[in-house]
């Protein structure tokens, strides 16, 4: 599928919305990631109260075939709880910071989980069959007298309704000092790593009391943090991270044991016309991704993406600008911390289109083969079945024209800072606070 | 001049978030404390910029003058209670002192060796000494040749010798300087010597040492309350000047790995005060001390 966007013969529109329609959102519910597993049969968010929920993807209607399967919940559990750090006197946040899925191998699925010290390993798992006729305990598990025995009988697997368990399977903890702002699972689907402001930690995922430093934190010297890590889809010994510096750097994991010195290094020179008090603020990459195909990255830093050939760093390739009638508003948005919101990124599944969120509902999708782009708002108005999502623009001239929206009425509490793509389809998820709201593409 | 309104509002903002955040559920965030320093420094910068560019003129004169002069001033500033408010003398006391802190505030070798520089003199000659000093307080950017220290010896100079009221010095050594009320900041002659690095090396961050410790201990609360992060801090701290960087982060890393026990009382970033006169830590106008707070001086105040 080409999953094109914003062209003329694609249009997106809406077709589900999770979440409560009331106005007084609870913090507890506010979404924090979303993330599609492999196959996009499930997708799962995770919000600040530490809650995990997993959708499905429903086989679609057999009696209207036009109509894609709907998501529905498949399971619901509560990942991270609040802690107490007693030595410091620091309370950590149950907030799930990142969703990983583990590549699928038997009938189970696998999920890592982490808030900002602790990364779980969950199995989410289907019961639909249970054992009766045990011989030692009644149907209802009290134990049998075993005078009353008389006759042994083999237990027999009964169909039942279907049971969705969650239960961890590691806890990966007490690795990191400062807050994770990261996790990927490695190709080889036996590592995974974890990157916190100062150092990135390559974990095996049978063993949770062990890990590697890959980063050691040079305190003294550095001047930047880590903000994001990913490992390469392809190569299971190269990943990545961004540095607040708006840096990338790309590790090789077999050029030695401590990946203090980078590969290659990603900078784009800074425009001297552009600088101001928060020049620095914007130019910190919120969030980094490997495409599909392993060939080029793409990063978010405030105001735009840029897409990077692996092979060439000293530009992106590609630079597209998401909200740029912002730059002149920094300030108020650096007094309000709006400045501070860590936007996250994603490809569609062929590599060939982009997405981004902005304010007041607003995404942002770039198809990168016809440079096209558009606007879409996720808003309960526009939110009818299989109602198409009409474009939006914001006025940055001094004329506003019909149907748009003016840059000081943009709603700047109303941020969509995390989306995904379906791996596979043109179907996308977006977290607007604490709905998460399903859009695809109209199948014609 | 609109861009000295602006840079100062900046900076109080940044203030008050740096303040804000050791209060923020889920612990101090590194990165955007970070990213509020850098901000931090940069309107610094163009305050400071703006500000110090009449003041560089006179500064070659004030040197001249000053050993002598300042003495004079410095008497007068003895007065307690002495309500002259300098403005530029308030970035020196950039020293905010806690009263119970007592690793606030300079304590380094470069009191100690302005002490005891200053005792092999006179009174008054001590005193001059002692404000004689680089300002390490200063704009590191204004003053290059400063080394990281003057700044700070000039601030114990200057708090010294204004008699600084607070916690009764428990070194001897104090006596030297005559606390007695409080003291706002002989800033002028103070000021004009932020230029000149005369202090030695030794004189370096206000590092909180143990044998500075009692030097601070008559420092008592100069304009903003140091707190003792700040001075963690200033363990990690190496010449000011350029290593902004990295003492910053350092900085930030000590501050935000540790808890915050003992901080200072809370500033009011935005509202300039009138010298302070109480014997208290008394908070000096956010500008005057501001101006002459190096970043992190004024991180730490913030706390």
């Amino acid at each position: 599928m080409a999953g094109v966007a914003g062209g003329n013969d694609f249009q997106w529109c809406f077709s589900q919305v999770k979440g409560a329609i009331d106005e007084d959102v609870a913090e507890a519910d506010i979404i924090s990631t979303v993330e599609f597993n492999h196959s996009g049969e499930l997708l799962a968010t995770g919000d600040k109260g530490g809650r995990v929920v997993i959708f499905q993807h429903e086989q679609e209607c057999k009696n209207r075939p036009n109509l894609r399967g709907e998501y529905n919940v498949y399971s619901t559990f509560q990942s991270h709880e609040p802690e107490f750090d007693y030595l410091k006197s620091l309370e950590i946040e149950e907030k799930i910071n990142k969703i990983r899925w583990l590549p699928q191998q038997n009938s189970a699925h696998f999920l890592l989980s982490t808030n900002d010290k602790t990364i779980k390993l969950w199995k989410i798992g289907e019961r639909d069959k249970r054992a009766e006729g045990y011989n030692l305990k009644d149907e209802d598990g009290r134990l049998r007298d075993p005078f009353r025995i008389t006759s042994l009988r083999v237990p027999v697997l009964m169909p039942m309704d279907l049971m969705v368990e969650a239960s961890p399977r590691r806890v990966f903890a007490n690795a990191h000092t400062y807050h994770i702002n990261s996790i990927s699972v490695n190709s080889d689907h036996q590592t995974y790593l974890s990157a916190d402001d100062l150092r990135i930690n390559l974990w095996h995922l049978e063993i949770t009391d062990r890990s590697f430093n890959i980063k050691p934190a040079n305190m003294e010297e550095l001047t930047e943090v880590i903000t994001a890590a990913e490992c390469h889809p392809n190569q299971c010994n190269v990943f990545v991270y961004s540095s607040s510096k708006g840096t990338i750097r790309l590790c090789d994991m077999r050029t030695a044991a401590l990946c203090d010195s980078h590969t290659k290094f990603f900078e784009e020179p800074e425009d001297p016309s552009s600088r101001s008090f928060f020049s620095e603020i914007i130019s910190s990459i919120s969030d980094v991704k490997f495409s599909h195909s392993g060939r080029y990255m793409m990063t978010r830093d405030y105001l735009s993406v840029k897409v990077w050939d692996l092979n060439m760093e000293n530009r992106p390739v590609e630079t597209y600008q998401v909200h740029e009638y912002l730059r002149s508003k920094l300030c108020s948005l650096y007094e309000n911390d709006c400045i501070f919101d860590k936007f996250e990124c994603c490809w569609n599944g062929s590599d060939s289109a982009i997405m981004t969120g902005s304010y007041n509902n607003f995404f942002r999708m770039f198809d990168r083969n016809t440079r096209k782009d558009i606007t879409l708002e996720a808003s309960r108005e526009s939110s009818k079945p299989r109602a198409t999502l009409k474009p939006r623009k914001v006025s940055t001239g001094g004329k506003r024209k019909k149907d748009e929206i003016s840059v000081d009425s943009l709603d700047f509490n109303k941020k969509i800072l995390h989306t995904a793509w379906h791996p596979k389809e043109n179907v996308i998820a977006v977290a607007a606070t604490n709905n998460l709201y399903i859009f695809q593409d109209k199948i014609n | 001049m609109e861009y000295k309104v602006e840079a100062h509002r900046i900076m109080s903002i940044s203030l008050g978030k740096i303040y804000n955040s050791r209060v923020q559920r889920g612990g101090i965030k590194l990165h955007k404390n970070l990213l509020v320093s850098l901000v931090l420094r940069s309107a610094r910068q163009v305050y400071l910029r703006d500000y110090y560019g009449g003041i560089c003129l006179s500064a070659q004169q004030a040197r001249e003058w000053c050993e002598g002069e300042y003495m004079d001033s410095e008497q007068d500033k003895l007065v307690p209670g002495s309500t002259e408010s300098l403005p530029e003398s308030d970035g020196q006391s950039e020293v905010a002192v806690d009263k119970q802190e007592p690793s606030n505030v300079v304590e380094s070798h470069a009191a100690l060796d302005v002490e005891s520089e200053a005792s092999g003199e006179q009174d008054h000659a001590e005193n001059g000494v002692l404000d004689s000093g680089c300002s390490e307080l200063k704009t590191p950017e204004e003053s290059p040749e400063a080394s990281p220290t003057c700044e700070v010896s000039n601030v114990v100079t200057t708090i010294s010798s204004n008699c600084i009221s607070g916690p009764p010095p428990s070194n001897p050594k104090q006596a030297t300087e005559t606390p007695n009320g409080c003291q706002t900041d002989d800033g002028e002659s103070v000021e004009e010597k932020l230029h000149e690095p005369i202090v030695p090396h030794t004189c370096t961050n206000r590092k909180r040492s143990a044998d500075d410790s009692e030097l601070t201990d008559s420092l008592p609360k100069k304009t903003k309350v140091m707190s003792s992060t700040l001075i963690s801090k200033n363990d990690e701290k190496k010449a000011e000047t350029e290593e902004m960087d990295t003492s910053n982060v350092s900085s930030l890393i000590t501050i935000f790995g540790s808890s915050f026990s003992g901080l200072l009382s809370s500033e009011d970033g935005a509202q300039p005060d009138s010298e302070a006169e109480d014997s208290d830590s008394g908070q000096i106008c956010c500008d005057q001390m501001l101006k002459n707070l190096n970043p992190w001086s004024t991180a730490i105040v913030a706390f």
